[in-house]
């Protein structure tokens, strides 16, 4: 615990909690609608925010929160467009984006050790300040999930069903993918924009290994999602390592670990359930 | 009164195609209507057409007298679909998918204010309906297929809507859980509800049925209804 005393780690391991309740619970939708690799393409459409923040002089996170929301709407466009062209355009984004940032924290004279900080993250230099900005994203994700949470829900099992139903699919739809532009921003300083989005995704995969239920497996990927944070950047104190790598690294583990008791159990279940179907008699009474 | 479905000169095009060509379907409020045709005739293709879940490239559609666009009571309209959906694998257990068939009846800028005990019953009533009581807990995509094909009517009984649209709703279920189909939607039908089916055995909902429109390359071919 001795390394409570500096307050740099104190920030990172709210932070670290933040990111573990939130990459994860919008992550579960993310997951649903098939869109893993979401994440990934805002975070490299983030960093081009950051060099805008950096050159400019303002912020760097309200630059990528800027420019990753409206990242995720064109990416969010493009998928809802077209079918097959989609991939490419959103590869181009992906490049651009990417491209971009580094051109533009170069000319900010920002230099590549903050390049680096960046891509890969790099809890040391996270201010109180930034910590009130991300702790506020974060309660605006959370309480996106618990709104709207059952419409999510319906629109990531099958968007034809929600429009059946009435939903906006193209509001709920817009608003998954700025909820999760704001994840990356809030995991962004903390795990960096090349790995954010590995929290949106390994912990649900994890989950999905032995969750029955939607709710279920939203709640354990968060659980699994703040150990592997906060443990993550335990480690990274602890062996002088990257947190970012670090916590990835410990988010595969549990996904591992999950894997190898998950099947067994998945296998005795559906077992059972055929059993239990067999018996139609059983069942009325 | 309004007719639930209102289809005049429908088109619709999938991948270039012609697929549904010129329909004509007056659904009235209380017909129990059989879509009938092979494998391709457009039938699905003609049910979502009417929901306004694809697009029609000619002539018009109304949902209880509106466009599907501009429709707002979907509380009132029932679908199941040929398939229960897989999405990207996240498990979820059958009483999560029955109740989201509710979720046009909540009230969308207060959910809170949804009544969670009528829900819960109402998802209960649905799920005893078709032999799934007890099976609540269970992931839907561990069940055999012909049991997600009752949790799939089970999703649009619990929204307890006035109009059910069933795609297939009896392909794969075993003769027992469809005479208990049938019984579910004769009481449905005869409290003044309006169905709307596809099938290609009618076996046990045969009695039920008060019109059968056949359908063959995008047209319909027979209509024993069109008198009225
Ligand atoms: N997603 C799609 N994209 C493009 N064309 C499609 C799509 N789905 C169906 N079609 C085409 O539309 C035509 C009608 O399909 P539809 O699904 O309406 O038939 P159906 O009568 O419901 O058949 P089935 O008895 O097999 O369910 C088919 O020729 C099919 O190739
Ligand atoms: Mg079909």
């Amino acid at each position: 615990m001795e390394m409570l005393q500096f307050e740099y780690m104190r920030i990172g391991l709210v932070m670290a909690v933040l990111i573990g309740l939130t990459a994860p619970a919008i992550g579960t939708f993310v997951v649903q609608r098939r869109l893993a690799l979401l994440g990934d393409g805002i975070g490299h459409v983030a960093l081009t925010g950051i060099g805008l923040g950096l050159l400019t002089g303002s912020s760097p996170i309200l630059g990528a929160l800027a420019v990753s929301v409206l990242g995720a709407l064109a990416i969010e466009l493009l998928r809802a467009r077209s079918r097959s062209g989609a991939d490419v355009a959103l590869a181009l984004l992906f490049y651009g984006g990417l491209a971009g940032g580094v051109v533009l924290t170069g000319r900010s004279g920002a230099g590549t050790a903050s390049l680096q900080s960046y891509l890969f993250g790099s809890i040391t230099s996270v201010t109180a300040a930034d910590l009130y900005v991300i702790a506020g994203l974060a309660a605006a994700v959370l309480l996106v999930v618990a709104l709207f949470g059952r419409e999510l829900f319906l629109l990531s099992q099958d968007e034809e069903l929600a429009r059946a139903a009435g939903l906006p699919v193209r509001f709920l739809s817009a608003l998954v993918a700025v909820t999760a532009a704001v994840t990356v921003v809030i995991a962004m300083r903390a795990i960096g924009l090349l790995l954010v989005s590995a929290l949106m995704v390994v912990p649900v995969a994890a989950a999905q290994q032995f969750a029955r239920s939607f709710r279920g497996t939203m709640l354990a990927a968060m659980a699994a999602g703040v150990l592997s944070a906060v443990a993550g950047l335990a480690g990274s104190y602890q062996y002088d390592l990257p947190p970012g790598p670090s916590i990835v690294l410990l988010a595969l583990a549990v996904f591992a670990v999950a894997v190898a008791a998950g099947g067994p159990l998945r296998r005795r279940r559906t077992a059972a359930a055929r059993a239990r179907a067999a018996e139609p008699e059983v069942m009325k009474s | 009164m309004t007719p639930p479905f209102e289809m005049r000169g429908g088109h619709v095009r999938r991948d270039g195609r012609d697929v549904l060509r010129g329909v004509d379907l007056r659904v009235a409020a209380g017909d129990v209507v059989a879509v009938l045709g092979p494998n391709g005739a457009g039938k699905s293709t003609l049910i979502k057409a009417l929901l306004g879940l694809l697009p029609l490239s000619g002539g018009s559609t109304a949902v209880y007298g509106v466009p599907p666009a501009r429709f707002r009571d979907w509380g009132r309209v029932g679908y199941v679909p040929q398939r229960l959906p897989m999405g990207g694998g996240v498990p979820a257990t059958v009483r999560e998918v029955v109740a989201s068939g509710r979720v046009a009846r909540r009230s969308r800028w207060l959910p809170a204010l949804t009544d969670r005990g009528a829900d819960r019953a109402a998802v209960d009533r649905a799920l005893a309906a078709v032999g799934l009581a007890g099976r609540d807990r269970d992931t839907a995509h561990l069940l055999s297929g012909g049991q997600q094909q009752r949790v799939l009517i089970a999703r649009a009984l619990a929204g307890e809507p006035d109009a059910f649209v069933l795609d297939e709703p009896t392909a794969g279920v075993d003769a027992t859980s469809q005479l208990d189909l049938a019984g579910t939607l004769g009481g449905l039908v005869a409290g003044g509800r309006t169905v709307v089916l596809v099938a290609h055995e009618l076996g046990p909902l045969a009695p039920l049925i008060t019109r059968t429109v056949r359908l063959a390359g995008g047209r319909i071919v027979a209509d024993d209804g069109e008198a009225a």
